[in-house]
């Protein structure tokens, strides 16, 4: 016990663990040549295990295909880490104020993992377009999809019964709450291309009801794409229950939207549109965009300024206000920040990043008492060593 | 008689430096009666903002010929203004200069053209070779990225002559010497006959009789000016006051086209014509007359811009980062001088010519801030960066001088000055390095704090790896390297290594909060975040395993060396990857060169890890001659 003790507290463990932390971001950067920062960040940094290969396109590939690199992921380093500077503090260090610029300087690292920690488990990121003159109440998470259920039949608002993708899984059947439907996943498929048969053709489909039916829609499964600005065409057979048995199979698909009619499903004289789309969060205001700008430097088409001018509508007016998101300078508004993110339809629509993020103020706090810790040690260092010098 | 010498010593270094100094800051004084030096000054607008046209000579002439200065066939050496004036109002004697850099003139294959040891051919040398150009032009794989160095090469000659072709029309019209001898009454030509023509046209369109000499004159003047619209490369034409100066210039063609629609043609484009007739006809005082003139209209439009654009010209004219690079030369000869001998004067001269080219640095980037009025901003591109590495290096350089007094640190510091500028001038051949910034990126305070930082943060790290690799060599090497000037280096290498890991530390928060409030992501494990964080790991490394005696010595400088590696990825490598937000500049050749480097520093790596036994320093002995005694003695005992 003691001896295993010794070992989570040793430097040589923190050197070690350190040197693994390096190959890991090291490969961690490789990888994303290959497959983007967002699949990268799960597989190498959000993991406890990963394993390198070289990627096909990679100039050396015929030589070093044979070559997997198996690393500790993100999740155990960052433990590991974490256990060796708990076990070093509670044996080795006595608090003085010689080490108080250590104990500063790893406090704030612990602050920092946790913030990390934090976002990774809490944050959550989603876009919101708006169109000039136009208003919004929900931002869109495109790496993410969601069942719904719509029941339109109230003149005042629409009731939205929302099952997130992830619940689909074939062969399953989930219940809608508040509602007499339940739904059987037939197949679904995190990315495929869809298209209609050509003429002639008999479309093999499981569909039963719905535009699939229509409009002859087939389905052709691919793998999913993780890259940068790539979208997955997220789909699903779904077979839609009633209290007496199955009311049919519908084709759903977040590009079957608002473009094509609704699909509608009906039990009696009850209708609720049925449709797969990007997870939608609401929120009690709406956000208006008066005027989008996006400048240029003169005679070049390097940008300069994008900024929107907005209005904020919420339910409660006395929390009305008005802002203008730029570069650099988002909109903090009831524990949300918007970002200028991007814009579309010739500079006519802006598009917010909108971002709830609970620990973002640790990396702050954590960035002073680094900071801080590392000028008093080093600080201390430094004199010591002048006194030498000067005593010489 | 020793004092009358080293008198003398420090009278002659003085002189050197002085005629460093002189060569770089002296006037330029052209042997012309033409007054080159206002023309430089008149203004352009190019990349988004107001520059001389100096400036453009100069990043034009980098891109083509990667140097600054035009050698005639008789031999007379011309500066990058003056070669533009030729380009521009004289482009029948322009086209026979050799410009055109070409690396491997036999890989392209034209019989007849390349010449046993020549790199630079003129325009009339390439010209019969136009239609075998195009057809392999043809050919190139259109992704950039896929092409072999071969094909680069054609594909940078064919955009060499295009850009060529653009800024020799950047003042007016071009053609034979008799057009260009009479612009100025072209242009009022052009002027009288819009109104006729205008009235012949619309007879035409409306099917009525017309005068068919006017309306083809007025239809070969509009067939001109719209070409030229399309090729003018430089935007010379301001708009007519009141001036706003975010407003677009306009290029020369553009302007002659706008005539038609019933804008009066601007001062600045018939003063050009003006200018260029003066120029053929040899008649300097036309000549600046009428530069004065151009000018005097500048002053009266942009009485703000001004002084910057004279400011610019000086700067392009001194060359001060050119300068301090040669004097880190210096200083590093008279360090390796002073340890053979006149070990304190030398010493101290090379302290004061360090400090001299110290201050011309700052200078330098001072001067940067001011052009671009970004005060407290170093660094805007990789080139600035390479540029502020150096100078952080060097400024910590003076501080270990300053406290040890034995040279090392101003061999170092004057070694990685040099190298980072050398990387700098590399860096500078695409063109203007005074570019703007894209919206992202612009943010005054960030672009203080967070990239200020983290650049010292790299020049900490260079500056702790240098001194490493002094100890390799010293200590495998040399006889003198002793127990007490081990430990010096070892303390340097110490004291610079929390330096830099407090930088990066910092840079790299910093960074991160200046994500979050952008883009609402405090860490997003891109490539150069990444680089940055690879930073503080190693340098964490380097200090946990001093403290917990993991390494010993040669351990220590081992990681200290690697460090070096660690920086460059993270500077360069990262950009070579071309994913992520920070790559903001793409070098090819760079790969080879990091690769370079890198085996270079494994070497200095393998270096300091050999077993003591092949030091032939005493410090390195006496560990040896230990190890032995250990052995014998285990040896006896058993």
């Amino acid at each position: 016990m003691k001896n295993l003790f010794k070992f989570f507290s040793s430097l040589k463990l923190t050197v070690v663990l350190l040197a693994f932390s390096m190959a890991l971001i090291f490969f961690g950067t490789l990888a994303q040549v290959d497959t983007g920062i967002w699949k990268t960040q799960k597989d190498y940094f959000e993991s406890f295990l990963v394993i390198y290969s070289v990627p096909q396109q990679a100039a050396l590939y015929d030589y070093l295909h044979w070559l997997h690199i198996p690393l500790p992921g993100g999740y155990a380093l960052g433990g590991l880490l974490f256990i060796n500077l708990i076990a070093a503090h509670i044996t080795r260090f006595k608090m003085t104020w010689k080490k108080s610029g250590i104990f500063m300087v790893h406090f704030g690292l612990i602050l920092l993992l946790l913030g990390e920690l934090m976002t990774d488990l809490l944050s959550v990121e989603s876009q919101m377009p708006v169109d000039e003159g136009g208003r919004s109440n929900y931002s869109q998470a495109f790496r993410q999809n969601e069942l719904v259920l719509i029941d339109r039949s109230h003149p005042d608002h629409d009731t939205i019964h929302a099952i997130p993708s992830k619940l689909l899984k074939a062969g399953k059947t989930i219940e809608v709450p508040d509602s007499p439907l339940s739904i059987r996943t037939v197949s679904y498929y995190p990315n495929a291309e869809i298209g209609r048969a050509t003429n002639g053709k008999a479309v093999k489909s499981p569909a039963t009801q719905g535009a699939a039916v229509k409009m002859g829609i087939i389905v052709n499964p691919k793998e999913e794409v993780f890259a940068e600005n790539t979208i997955n065409t997220a789909t699903a057979y779904v077979e839609v229950l009633g209290p007496d048995g199955s009311l049919g199979i519908w084709l759903v698909s977040n590009v079957i939207d608002d473009r094509f009619p609704p699909q509608m499903v009906s039990l009696g004289d009850q209708s609720w549109e049925i449709a797969l789309r990007f997870t939608r969060h609401y929120y009690p205001f709406e956000v208006e965009l008066i005027d989008f700008k996006h400048d240029k430097y003169p005679g070049t088409e390097i940008p300069f300024n994008y900024s929107s001018e907005v209005k904020v509508h919420h339910n409660d007016s006395s929390k009305n206000q008005k802002a203008l998101i730029y570069m650099n300078h988002p909109l903090r508004y009831e524990g949300l920040t918007f970002f200028q993110a991007s814009f579309a339809n010739n500079d006519k629509t802006s598009i917010f990043q909108v971002v709830r993020n609970p620990g973002w103020v640790l990396p702050y706090i954590s960035v002073l008492l680094m900071g801080l810790g590392m000028i008093v040690q080093f600080g201390i260092h430094f004199f010591k060593f002048l006194d030498k010098q000067s005593s010489k | 008689m020793n004092k009358l010498l080293h008198t003398l010593l420090y009278v002659l270094i003085a002189g050197l430096v002085l005629v460093l100094v002189a060569r770089e800051f002296a006037p330029s004084n052209y042997d012309s009666e033409f007054d080159i030096e206002s023309f430089a000054e008149l203004p352009v607008q190019v990349g988004g903002r107001i520059k001389p046209l100096d400036s453009v000579a100069r990043n034009t002439l980098l891109i083509l010929s990667a140097r600054q200065k035009v050698i005639t066939p008789e031999g007379n050496t011309l500066s990058p203004i003056e070669w533009f004036m030729d380009l521009t109002m004289r482009p029948e004697i322009a086209d026979t200069y050799r410009i055109f850099k070409i690396e491997f003139p036999d890989d392209l294959g034209f019989a007849g053209l390349a010449e046993q040891g020549q790199r630079y051919y003129s325009f009339n040398d390439i010209q019969p070779y136009f239609d075998e150009l195009h057809k392999l032009y043809q050919e190139v794989h259109p992704e950039p990225k896929k092409r072999s160095p071969y094909e680069k090469q054609i594909v940078d000659l064919n955009q060499g002559l295009m850009l060529y072709h653009r800024v020799m029309h950047s003042l007016h019209p071009i053609g034979d010497s008799q057009r260009l001898d009479s612009l100025v009454d072209e242009y009022q030509t052009y002027a009288s006959i819009i109104g006729p023509g205008m009235v012949e046209l619309r007879k035409q369109q409306a099917g009525d009789e017309y005068d068919a000499k006017i309306l083809n004159s007025f239809i070969f003047f509009g067939d001109e000016y719209l070409k030229l619209s399309q090729t003018a490369h430089m935007r010379v034409v301001p708009p007519p006051p009141p001036v706003d100066p975010l407003e677009d210039w306009k290029n020369v063609g553009l302007e002659l086209l706008d005539v038609m629609r019933g804008d009066g043609l601007s001062p600045y484009v018939t003063s050009y014509a003006a200018l260029t007739m003066a120029y053929r006809l040899d008649e300097p005082d036309a000549f600046n007359q009428e530069v004065h003139e151009l000018r005097q209209r500048f002053i009266g439009d942009f009485p703000t811009h001004i002084d910057r654009v004279h400011f610019e010209r000086l700067f392009n004219d001194t060359q001060p980062f050119y300068l301090s690079m040669q004097l880190y030369v210096l200083v590093f000869i008279l360090v390796c001088i002073s340890w053979l001998c006149l070990r304190k004067e030398l010493g101290q001269c090379a302290f004061w010519v360090l400090i001299l080219a110290f201050v011309i640095h700052t200078l330098g980037l001072l001067a940067r801030m001011y052009i671009q009025e970004r005060y407290g901003v170093f660094v805007t591109n990789l080139y600035s960066s390479a540029v502020f590495v150096g100078w952080g290096a060097v400024l910590l350089g003076i501080f270990i001088e300053k406290i040890y007094k034995n040279g090392i640190g101003a061999a170092k510091a004057s070694l990685v000055g040099f190298c980072t500028l050398i990387v700098a001038h590399h860096l500078a051949m695409s063109g203007d390095t005074l570019e703007m910034m894209r919206a992202v990126l612009d943010s005054n305070f960030w672009l203080a704090t967070h990239v200020t930082v983290i650049t010292l943060g790299y020049s900490a790290m260079f500056l702790a790896g240098a001194l490493a690799i002094a100890f390799a060599t010293f200590g495998v090497f040399s006889k003198h390297f002793d127990k007490n000037t081990a430990r010096a280096l070892g303390g340097m290498v110490y004291g610079i290594t929390c330096f830099a890991c407090l930088f990066s530390l910092v840079g790299t928060i910093l960074g991160g909060i200046w994500a979050d409030q952008s883009w609402g992501r405090f860490w997003g494990w891109d490539p150069k975040e990444n680089g940055a964080l690879m930073i503080v790991v190693m340098g964490a490394i380097f200090l946990h395993a001093r403290w917990g005696g993991v390494c010993r010595e040669r351990g220590l400088m081992a990681l200290a060396i690697c460090g070096n590696i660690i920086t460059a990825w993270s500077w360069f490598g990262t950009n070579l990857l071309g994913v992520g937000l920070h790559s903001y500049g793409f070098t090819d050749s760079g790969f080879m060169w990091m690769m370079a480097f890198i085996s270079s520093q494994l070497f200095f790596i393998a270096m300091v890890l050999l077993p003591w036994r092949y030091w032939r320093s005493d410090f390195g002995r006496s560990y040896s001659i230990k190890a032995r005694k250990r052995i014998i003695e285990a040896a006896e005992e058993a």
